[in-house]
């Protein structure tokens, strides 16, 4: 089973890629490119879920750190699922340059925002929640976005 | 576990990083005019006092500001450690810079010693109230990614280059100027190019060009033993340089096959990076490749040359390479930063980045640069360009200029009016 770090950072990748082929798409036709952005908005979401529903939960009680990094990131999913309702809202008005400015936005924001997971955040957890890792991977892993 | 880098109000305010950036542009717009106002003649020698002005006013001038700047801001989100009473000392740090680089710039102009005794100090005094408390900040980090472990071999490096510097300038003063005068200048001026600024683009570029592009990822020996293999290379260069000169050009040598493998690999992994959009970072890192590959070839055949073609050395790595960098970094780095901290502010109706910056003269800026650095070269053989290639050189720096201050004034608009949310809320929220 893997390490809730690698876990969680594979998905990013996983994330990553869909972003790439989403802006491949959308550089063609906007149009075309919306059933993609759904995908990444999906998988998004879903990878935000996992954080706050289970292991930002944990991480919490087990630390009792309500207010530090995680309260911090919860603030970032929010700024980052406003940028990609946008993105779906400039979609439907076929506005192109507009699209391209908010995935130029988002892009920075969210490699920023899993550049502070990855390298500080999961590797507290890591060790914080090392005896429950496979617990919580499996958790994450089930989890059915609302 | 320093958990600082994860909190919005540990990371320096917007104005620490913009003051340093805003002015880059300006002294290179000074060092431009002087240029201008040149004689070609004087200017092909490296050791006079005008190519040394104005090759400090956009070493120190443009490259120092913008590398200061970028670490005040990258430290904490890259490194995750905060800088020690980073407000106050940026503030402190760069009015001494800008009264330093004043004094030197026109000290070395128009021989005022005075002016250059000033100068050694503040300019020493400026880099060291950064440097040093960044150093302690790095000593700090526990997560040591190879990104983190490149900046502070850079600033190392920018430490002792400082240092030979400050002692260069106060000697040149004192009109004491010894053999050992031209084997310090140098190590000082290789150091700060390869080792200050090399290393540090090196490093963020482990980091940047796979987040920015999707770019693939640097392999584990590039990203584990580039940086150290290149700061042997620097070492045993200045060791060969003083003591066995006839064996400097076999390190010149190491040091330009890292380099240039560096940009080698830089244009592959663009070339197979998934994002599909060409803007004009990509394009200056585009660039950037080539005149780095032309300089570091020219670099080290000009040692068989008796170093006589150092200038135009000078010019297409300072300029086609360090520069060329930073620029295309500008570009995405001052948009991001005023949509992220007017965001942070509860504002959510901002411009996206591309409406901050007009496309069309970014590429127009770039264009001129790029023929700026053409004419240069070609105005060492052909004296007859270098006017010309100065006025698209100043030209670029003020669209330059025109392009990164678009998006501070929209950020100075916004934040005069209400935000949607009210963020001092959500803290509260949290403490209750």
């Amino acid at each position: 089973m893997a390490s809730i770090k690698e876990y969680l950072t594979n998905d990013h990748r996983r994330c990553d890629e869909i972003f790439a082929s989403m802006e491949e798409a959308a550089n063609e036709s906007l149009a075309d490119a919306k059933e993609l952005t759904q995908e990444f908005v999906d998988a998004t979401e879903r990878h935000f879920q996992m954080e706050e529903r289970v292991m930002f939960a944990e991480f919490e009680q087990k630390t009792g750190m309500t207010q530090g990094p995680t309260a911090m990131m919860r603030q970032e999913h929010t700024q980052m699922r406003s940028l990609m309702q946008q993105m779906i809202d400039a979609i439907d008005a076929n506005n192109k340059d507009k699209f391209f400015g908010l995935t130029e936005t988002l892009m920075i924001l969210l490699q920023q925002h899993n550049m502070k997971e990855e390298q500080m955040l999961y590797t507290m957890a890591q060790q914080h929640l090392s005896a429950d890792a496979d617990r919580i991977v499996d958790m994450m892993d089930s989890i059915v976005p609302e | 576990m320093e958990l600082t880098g994860l909190s919005t109000d540990q990371a320096p305010p917007i104005s620490a990083p913009l003051r340093f950036f805003l002015t880059a542009p300006i002294f290179a717009m000074l060092a431009g005019v002087l240029i201008f106002t040149t004689e070609a003649q004087t200017l092909m020698s490296r050791y006079s006092y005008e190519t040394i002005a104005i090759t400090h006013a956009l070493t120190i001038g443009f490259l120092g500001f913008v590398m200061l700047g970028a670490l005040t801001q990258m430290l904490p989100v890259l490194a995750g450690v905060k800088i020690y009473k980073v407000e106050s000392l940026t503030i402190a740090s760069y009015i001494l810079l800008v009264i330093g680089l004043l004094s030197m710039v026109f000290g070395l102009y128009f021989q005022k010693q005075i002016l250059n005794f000033i100068a050694s100090g503040t300019l020493t005094l400026g880099f060291l109230l950064l440097i040093i408390p960044m150093l302690f900040a790095i000593k700090k980090v526990v997560n040591f990614t190879p990104t983190v472990k490149a900046m502070g071999v850079s600033l190392v490096f920018a430490l002792l280059s400082i240092l030979f510097g400050a002692h260069l300038l106060a000697s040149h003063a004192n009109s004491n100027i010894t053999d050992s005068h031209y084997i310090f200048a140098n190590i000082h001026s290789v150091w700060a190019i390869f080792g200050f600024a090399g290393l540090l683009i090196i490093g963020v570029a482990f980091q940047v060009l796979p987040m920015f592009y999707v770019a693939p990822r640097f392999k584990q020996f590039c990203k584990k033993r580039v940086v150290l293999l290149i700061s042997i290379g620097l070492i045993l260069w200045a060791v060969t340089s003083i003591f066995f000169n006839s064996y400097a050009v076999v390190t010149k040598i190491w040091i330009g096959i890292f380099f240039w493998a560096f940009v080698t690999t830089v244009w592959i992994k663009l070339n197979q990076r998934r994002r599909p959009i060409t803007d004009v970072t990509v394009l200056y890192w585009r660039s950037s490749s080539v005149f780095l590959t032309i300089g570091i070839f020219a670099w080290v055949f000009n040692t068989f040359l008796d170093d006589k073609m150092i200038v135009p050395v000078s010019i297409l790595i300072g300029g086609g390479f360090l520069i060329s960098i930073m620029i295309g970094m500008l570009y995405k780095i001052i948009p991001f930063l005023v949509w992220f901290h007017l965001n942070a502010r509860g504002y959510m109706n901002i411009p996206t980045m591309n409406e901050m910056i007009d496309k069309r003269v970014s590429k127009i800026q770039y264009i001129l640069y790029v023929l700026s650095l053409i004419g240069f070269t070609i105005s060492y053989f052909y004296p007859k360009f270098l006017e010309l290639s100065s006025l698209s050189f100043i030209l670029s720096m003020i669209l330059l200029e025109y392009n990164v201050i678009n998006p501070v004034l929209i950020y100075s608009k916004i934040i005069k009016t209400k935000p949607d949310f009210d963020m001092s809320a959500f803290g509260m929220m949290q403490e209750e």
